[in-house]
């Protein structure tokens, strides 16, 4: 059982000189679930790709099963057995399940009615039920994640690597995803499980290796672990004020509701947002929680202006006391509605600029004088207070936005949202891809901004997070509010059970 | 980490330079006055142009239809100043059509959200098929006479440097600042960095493009009067000359990337620079049409390449902070 399949022995891999992951000694066994844990930039990443071909290796040693190993590309490292399900999954959206499978195993001349006959019977010998003639656009998340395996399977593959695959699955999803894995080992499969959710790899894995900073910091067997132990390894010291824990946070008391600040009657957008109905109000945390899929993200985008709800039927916004509908987000940022995307890097930050730039834009925006003068220095001293006063780890206000690590884009993110001035801020997943240290100093500032009598509110698919942060807990399904909660009768059985029925 | 590295805008210049040199050795006519006069010339309107299109490119645009404007505009002035309506109600009159122009195209882009690249095409053919019907039946315009200021813009002479260049340099000098110190420039590198983000901080991203094809459009107008001034008239055969690529050549060259954001007006001057000496160095060594387009796709490949050997897109530091 304890005979190793693949080994690293020394392997450093650095880009342009500087190392990502520095002589890590790496050993995966016969038919065992490995989760790999990490802060952002640990360097799991980098392993893993070193593992599926993607990198090479600056130094070190691959072997397998005892053997040299030179992995050239990926395709190379799939023909010798190790597959690697990526975040983004990498199918072709355009062509069906059955052709995605055997892509790259076309004859000459292929026959889709073979293909899709030997697919099916593919499928259903992995327990799979999709259907091979779908087109891949059209699958869930976790239908595409068991096309990818169904694949890196028909490979033969020995070794499958899953990149963060838990990360876009609905909780009943995953609980499939976690079957097939068992499944996977049964049949003998080693499998590499890089997660964010310690929850997961704690009830998935056999053994956990914990990376920081590039090195390797322990390996050892699930069982002489817990989240505590885990959370101490991955940071390299005790959070003060447990994250998610049992201590503090959970009983401190609920605020009381201030004024009403906003209020949505019947709202609706097409199909996805559906007469819904809610009030949040000043100086709480109002948290959104809902499947993915729910419209929790288009309503409030709706709210922020960056959606257009219906023309007719569309339903009523009252901001304030006032009838609002916004047509650009420039209208609700200037009367004080903000949004936090969940997607830093497609609507969040602009990547060709400086973190002050990126902070004093913000700021820039809820001018109007298209000819003011825009003085640098004023830029710097500005972003340099909100650097401070969010620590953002950064050399200092020049240093460019993309050099930061996921928690300090994210709260530059958020350093221009507030330089905005908001009476509302919505944040949309906000501790999403964020490591763990910046994930306590995120929710430290969500809840700051509700003692200051600031409108929050909260969207997250994660109900730890949800129950943390929030005074008020909505709960969306099929684009609609369907429960509402108040933070001292909610537990995760009810919300869970509100969301999915 | 500010060290000395090549960007491709240090790399055009030296081969700038370097051809400049090459061309002053090897070419007897190249260091005349009279042909560095006509290089800097030719190199000015060029330059205008670059200017314009750069301001697009930097917000993720493209203005294929300046060439289309410039000709009209500066042909519809220069008929009227034929009539008795008089010349400087004519320059007037072709201002207000390129803002009428710059608009409809802004709105084509912004409003009805047609891909810039179709939008500009289409609308250069439009705008020089409505000049011939409509404006100007001649292939080519003549100043009228008696306007000896309007030629002092092309021809005359400030302290030895002729207007043209004169020109190039306020038009430079003016959007650089406007790119730089003002609120409208800095949103146009946002819009142009990453539209969705610019639209949620709360960027008026819409009307910020519209202002951007009006500001291209009257930059071409004044690229067009600058030339009409130098050589007395309008040619509109140059419409189907393919100026308007090289112009485009002068602004990727320059450096400014078409993904948008990254750029400004040193990229161009820059470009302008290399540009201006090739073509006016192929011109002198008497090299067919044909062969100087060629040479000039090959530098335009060649520097890309370098741009992408010096700058890598490495993987791992363009996708920093994904996960």
């Amino acid at each position: 059982m304890s005979n190793a399949v693949l080994e690293m022995r020394g392997v450093t891999k650095e880009f342009r000189g500087v190392p990502a992951i520095q002589s890590i000694d790496f050993t995966l066994r016969d038919g065992e679930v490995h989760a790999l844990l990490g802060e952002n930039g640990a360097g799991k990443s980098t392993l893993s790709k070193i593992l599926a071909g993607v990198h090479h290796p600056t130094s070190g040693d691959l072997l397998m099963d005892d053997r040299p190993l030179v992995l050239s590309t990926p395709a190379d490292a799939l023909h010798k057995g190790i597959a690697m399900v990526f975040q983004e999954t990498n199918l072709v959206p355009s062509m069906t399940v059955a052709q995605n499978i055997y892509l790259g195993d076309e004859k000459l001349l292929n026959r889709l009615r073979g293909l899709y006959i030997q697919a099916q019977q593919f499928l259903q010998s992995l327990n799979f039920h999709v259907d091979p003639m779908a087109l891949v656009s059209e699958l869930g998340a976790a239908q595409k994640q068991m096309v990818e395996i169904a694949r890196a399977v028909h490979h033969k593959a020995r070794i499958i690597i899953f990149d963060e695959p838990t990360a876009t699955l609905t909780p009943e999803e995953k609980h499939h995803f976690f079957n097939l894995v068992r499944r996977l080992k049964q049949q003998g499969v080693s499998i590499v499980f890089i997660s964010h959710a310690l929850e997961e790899a704690l009830a998935l894995s056999d053994r956990i290796t914990v990376l920081r900073d590039g090195q390797h910091v322990v390996t050892d067997d699930t069982r002489n672990f817990d989240r505590h132990k885990i959370i101490q390894a991955m940071v390299g010291r005790t959070l003060s004020g447990d994250l998610y824990g049992t201590g503090g946070q959970q009983d401190r008391a609920v605020r009381r509701p201030g004024r009403r600040v906003l209020s949505v009657q019947n709202v609706s957008m097409g199909r996805i947002v559906r007469n819904t109905s809610f009030s949040v109000f000043s100086g709480q945390v109002t948290g959104f929680f809902g499947l993915v899929g729910a419209g929790r993200t288009e309503t409030l985008k709706i709210i922020a202006g960056a959606h257009k709800r219906d023309t007719f039927f569309g339903g009523e916004v009252v901001f304030e006391g006032r009838r609002v509908r916004y047509r650009v987000p420039r209208k609700a940022v200037r009367d004080g509605i903000v949004y936090v995307t969940e997607d830093r890097k497609i609507e969040g930050f602009f990547e060709t600029m400086s973190i002050a730039e990126n902070i004093h834009m913000g700021h820039l925006a809820t001018g109007t004088n298209p000819l003011s003068i825009v003085s640098m220095r004023e830029a710097r001293a500005m972003a340099a207070e909100w650097i401070k006063a969010l620590d953002v780890k950064a050399i200092d206000g020049n240093a460019r936005i993309i050099e930061l690590s996921g928690g300090n884009q994210q709260k530059v993110v958020i350093a221009k949202a507030l330089i905005q001035k908001p009476k509302l801020i919505i944040f949309d997943e906000p501790t999403r891809g964020v490591d763990v240290g910046a994930i306590v100093e995120i929710h430290g500032l969500i809840n700051r901004l509700a003692d200051e009598g600031i409108a929050v509110v909260v969207i997250s698919s994660y109900l730890p997070e949800i129950m943390n942060l929030s005074d008020r807990i909505l709960i969306a399904r099929q684009g609609k509010i369907v429960e509402e909660m108040d933070r001292r009768e909610a537990n995760e059985q009810k919300i869970m059970y509100a969301a999915v029925h | 980490m500010r060290t000395m590295r090549l960007t491709q805008e240090g790399v055009v210049f030296l081969i700038a330079l370097v051809l400049f040199v090459g061309f002053a050795i090897t070419l007897t006519d190249f260091v005349s006055p009279g042909n560095l006069m006509t290089l800097l010339r030719s190199v000015a309107i060029l330059g205008i142009l670059g200017l314009g299109m750069g301001l697009v490119v930097v917000g993720r645009g493209i203005d294929l239809s300046m060439v289309a404007v410039m000709v009209v505009a500066v042909s519809w002035a220069i008929v009227i100043g034929q009539t008795e309506i008089g010349f400087a109600t004519g320059i007037l009159a072709g201002l207000i059509f390129c803002i009428l122009t710059g608009l409809v195209v802004g709105v084509l882009v912004a409003y009805a959200e047609v891909p810039a690249i179709f939008t500009t095409l289409a609308m250069g053919s439009i705008v020089y098929g409505i000049g011939r019907s409509l404006f100007f039946t001649l292939d080519v315009q003549n100043v009228p006479p008696g306007n000896e200021w309007f030629a002092f813009l092309g021809r005359g002479t400030i302290l030895g440097i002729p207007m043209a260049i004169i020109a190039f340099g306020i038009v430079a000098a003016v959007l650089h600042l406007v790119l730089r110190k003002t609120r409208f420039g800095r949103f146009i590198y946002a819009s142009g960095d990453n539209p969705q983000a610019a639209r949620i901080a709360g960027l008026p991203y819409r009307p910020l493009l519209v202002t951007q094809y009006v500001v291209s459009s009257c930059i071409a107008y004044v690229a067009g009067l600058v030339m009409a001034a130098s050589v007395s008239g309008m040619n509109t055969r140059i419409f189907n000359s393919t100026m308007i690529y090289d112009v485009l050549l002068v602004v990727v060259l320059g450096g400014i990337g078409l993904a948008g954001g990254r750029g400004g007006v040193r990229n161009v001057i820059v470009g302008t620079l290399l540009v201006g000496v090739l073509l006016n160095g192929m011109t002198i060594m008497n090299i067919s049409l044909t062969y100087q387009n060629l040479i000039k796709s090959v530098i335009l490949l060649m520097a890309i390449l370098i741009d992408t050997l010096l700058n890598p897109r490495d993987e791992q530091t363009s996708q920093q902070g994904d996960i």
